[in-house]
């Protein structure tokens, strides 16, 4: 076989094995959304929570998760989602509206859905993809720099060089400053106690409100230890609240 | 310092005392025979001046006294003072009767008669009361005292001569505390009855914490007190017979396991008088530290921490719902235990129907066993379809500590019927619903998966490939520095630099001056302008500045000969051109 006749070969067979990768998801996805129009929320929610684990994640899904967790009354789920979604695709204007929907439906204020100020900054860096700009700039610069030492470039080659540099580490400052945030969840219970310690026996110490979004200091088990948007520490079981930063670990309690 | 709660406010008095109670102005006490307690009303004088102070005390004794008891109507007397109020429970010969006492302090208006009315209180009454009112003041003075009530009435007259060295007989006195645990090892969430038992041979008046309990890695709830006999229960104590009455008990849950300990508390118990040359006096008694062992749960999924005896139950306020109405299902816990722990209900999935976060009620009363009763948990349930829907069993797990092991009670399934019309007519709509949603009654879902945006680096992989250019940089101007010096020389210039050079070219042309001088302002500008030429430079520019420089330093260096100005403004227009050209 020529080289020549490789390279489609491999292309065609990286298409085949990508498209039967999807098609299972695609199917899944589908019937998770018949489930929705057909009023069976829990089904729905728990395939939505499959194909996250299996790493299908994408704003669509969290979207149509967020549907029908409101459909179910469960506004605290709802919010986790679309702050997920809004987390994978910070550019969603749709979810941004349903986002400040929400937390005004949970009477919640700005502050405590957005506990945390760099990951702001995080949404930012993923919205305008400032990390592949800083490569692309520093990729700039290092040729621009080698040119003129090569000689080979025009006049102001040094100078071009400088400037794209200094603006990929401008650029790349802003998603690594990002990667500081610590990282948060979000309560998907009324009411979800705050325990003095990482156990079912501990004591109450407080509650937190649907949908307030508290920053993890730290993870023990079922057990996460949060602040939440009063200043008070406490334990919270996992079951009540969310994490925003990665795919829900476990099957969600339907 | 604190008073016992409950009924131990006040003083233990044994036999003798009660004959001393009363004052010169002691009333008739009507005793009915079939009342349950009796009510007295006395003065401590009959006859006073009007500058003088009267004290009236009203004493209930019994079982079923009023709760109220009215100040009577007064003649030619006003309250100044009180009321003051006590509970006491007495230990007279050995039995134990209980008594609340008011106390009132009158002041006389003027010269003349005066009465105390009758006491009307649980439908007994007592005498009115006489009293003469003369003038000035007749009663002797009493010294200064902050609380008019702190001094006992009936108080030794020896005290101040000898008070100090007659109260050391109460320190010999048998008097005994006792904190008892019902048990000394349980697990996490089980409950221990705590009793504090007074233990004594003596007549008690007073009883107080000098300390009060610490209760550290156990939730705490008050029981009543036993009922014994009012003469207490005989008991063994260290080898020494005492008569022991209970004085406070406690429903304790272990929060968390280990060896837990109750550290001691001390109490002030306060010893009557029993006769006139005894003083009585007070002493301190602590209990012993008490130690509990307490397991751990075992953990289990779906386990909420419930330990006791419970029963799961559901059920539905209506077996038929027309569509487009809710029926509510209440799920409740009954039983004995820490139901108080438990504050939330299972999950409720109904498929087919909106189910909403439920509304939870108690109804919860401690006893020695735990705290019983049955805690529910209310779910609005909305059918979205019609037809029969079915719900499944709901489990409640606890923990049976007789058994050792978490027991899952689970609820029968239900079944709600759902009558005619057609879906989403009049179903109530989550306050949450998108605007979408809303405004179309479908929900906005979107049809295609789209993927997560592709690749990107993580802060690791940035950072390093940030510090991987910042290298590559310095490495390049590392190699410009040690080959060829063109980071330094022609690049190093300044646009000041250049501009300053050109100015100086100009000058050459301009302005009369030597040969010498032109040659070495030429110099000096292509010099600063393009720095210094590595003798390895063989570049176009490099071989250019050379031979400039080579002319300018002909004509400088050269004899006077003739004219050299044409020269030196060809020279400063190509130093001029190299300079634009390459600085």
């Amino acid at each position: 076989m020529g080289v020549s006749a490789r390279g489609p070969l491999l292309a065609g067979l990286l298409l085949a094995a990508a498209s039967a990768a999807a098609g299972p998801s695609e199917d899944r996805f589908r019937e998770a959304n018949d489930l929705v129009r057909s009023g069976d929320y829990p089904r729905a929610i728990a395939i939505y929570g499959e194909l996250a684990r299996a790493g299908a994640e994408s704003a669509t899904l969290y979207w149509n998760w967020a549907q029908a967790a409101t459909a179910r009354g469960a506004h605290g789920e709802s919010l986790w989602a679309l702050l997920r979604a809004r987390e994978l695709d910070p550019g969603d204007r749709a979810v941004a509206r349903d986002v400040e929907r929400l937390r005004e439906a949970l009477n919640l204020d700005r502050a405590e859905i957005a506990p945390e100020p760099l990951a702001v900054a995080g949404r930012f860096a993923r919205r305008y993809r400032l990390d592949l700009v800083a490569l692309g700039l520093l990729a700039l610069s290092v040729a621009a720099h080698g040119a003129a030492r090569l000689r080979r470039a025009p006049r102001g080659g040094l100078r071009v060089a400088g400037a794209t540099l200094v603006l990929a580490v401008a650029a790349a400052a802003v998603p690594l400053a990002a990667s500081f945030a610590r990282p948060t969840a979000a309560v998907v219970r009324r009411g979800a106690p705050l325990v003095d310690a990482a156990s079912p026996s501990a004591d109450a110490t407080g509650t937190l409100r649907e949908g307030e979004v508290v920053p993890v200091l730290e993870a023990s088990g079922d057990w996460l230890r949060v602040e939440d948007n009063a200043g008070a520490r406490g334990w919270v079981h996992q079951a009540d609240v969310r994490r925003l930063d990665t795919a829900p670990a476990a099957q969600p309690r339907d | 310092m604190r008073r016992l709660r409950g009924l131990i406010a006040g003083a233990l008095l044994l036999a003798a005392s009660p004959g001393g109670a009363g004052g010169p102005g002691e009333t008739q006490s009507p005793q009915d025979r079939n009342a349950q307690f009796t009510l007295r009303s006395e003065v401590d004088a009959h006859k006073i001046g009007v500058q003088d102070p009267l004290q009236l005390t009203i004493t209930v004794e019994g079982s079923n006294a009023p709760d109220e008891i009215p100040l009577p109507p007064l003649v030619n007397l006003e309250v100044t003072a009180g009321p003051f109020q006590s509970s006491q429970i007495s230990i007279v010969n050995g039995r134990m009767s209980q008594s609340r006492t008011l106390s009132y302090v009158l002041q006389p208006r003027a010269v003349g008669k005066a009465e105390i009315g009758a006491v009307q209180a649980g439908g007994q009454s007592t005498a009115p009361i006489a009293v003469d009112v003369v003038a000035g003041a007749i009663r002797p003075k009493e010294p200064q005292r902050q609380d008019p009530f702190g001094r006992d009435p009936l108080g030794d007259p020896f005290e101040d001569m000898f008070g100090a060295r007659r109260r050391g007989r109460s320190e010999t006195l048998r008097v005994q505390m006792e904190a008892q645990p019902s048990r000394s090892r349980l697990h996490v969430g089980e409950p221990l009855v705590l009793t504090y038992w007074l233990y004594t041979q003596a007549s008690v008046a007073d009883l107080q914490f000098k300390e009060a309990p610490q209760y550290a890695g156990f939730w705490v709830e008050d029981l009543e007190r036993e009922k014994v006999s009012p003469s207490g229960e005989a008991a063994s104590l260290e080898g020494q017979s005492y008569r022991r009455f209970p004085i406070l008990r406690k429903l304790l849950f272990p929060t968390k396991a280990g060896t837990l300990t109750i550290p001691a508390s001390v109490f002030r118990v306060g010893i009557a008088r029993t006769s006139f040359f005894d003083a009585g006096g007070t002493i301190e008694r602590p209990t012993k530290p008490v130690t509990i062992t307490v397991d751990p749960l075992p953990d289990a999924p779906g386990f909420s921490g419930a330990v006791g005896h419970f029963k799961a139950t559901a059920s539905l306020d209506r077996d038929t719902v027309p569509l487009g109405e809710a029926a509510t299902l209440r799920f409740r816990v009954e039983g004995t235990g820490n139901l108080k722990w438990v504050d939330r209900a299972p999950e409720l999935l109904v498929s087919g129907a909106k189910v909403f976060p439920p509304q939870s009620k108690s109804d919860l009363r401690t006893t020695e066993s735990g705290v019983s009763g049955s805690r529910s948990w209310e779910f609005v349930v909305v059918p979205e379809t019609s037809g029969a829907i079915e719900i499944k069993p709901m489990a409640f797990s606890y923990f049976d500590a007789g058994a050792g092991k978490i027991v899952s009670s689970e609820t029968a399934p239900l079944t709600l019927k759902v009558a005619g019309g057609t879906a989403a007519a009049g179903l109530p709509q989550a306050p949450g619903l998108s605007a979408a949603a809303r405004a179309t009654g479908a929900l906005p879902l979107r049809s295609e998966l789209d993927r997560h945006a592709g690749w990107a680096p993580g802060p690791r992989l940035l950072a390093s490939l940030v510090g991987l250019a910042l290298v590559l940089h310095a490495g390049l101007i590392g190699l410009g520095m040690r080959g060829g010096g063109s980071y330094g020389s022609a690049h190093a210039a300044s646009s000041r630099s250049v501009r300053a050079a050109l100015r100086e070219l100009e000058r050459v042309s301009r302005e009369p001056m030597t040969k010498e001088q032109a040659a070495a302002l030429v110099e000096k500008a292509l010099d600063e302008a393009m720095g210094g030429i590595a003798d390895a430079d063989d570049s176009e520019r490099a071989g250019a500045i050379r031979a400039l420089l080579d002319d300018v330093r002909f004509v400088r260096y050269a004899p006077q000969l003739g004219d050299y100005s044409e020269k030196l403004k060809d020279l400063a227009a190509r130093a001029a051109e190299a300079v634009r050209r390459w600085a």
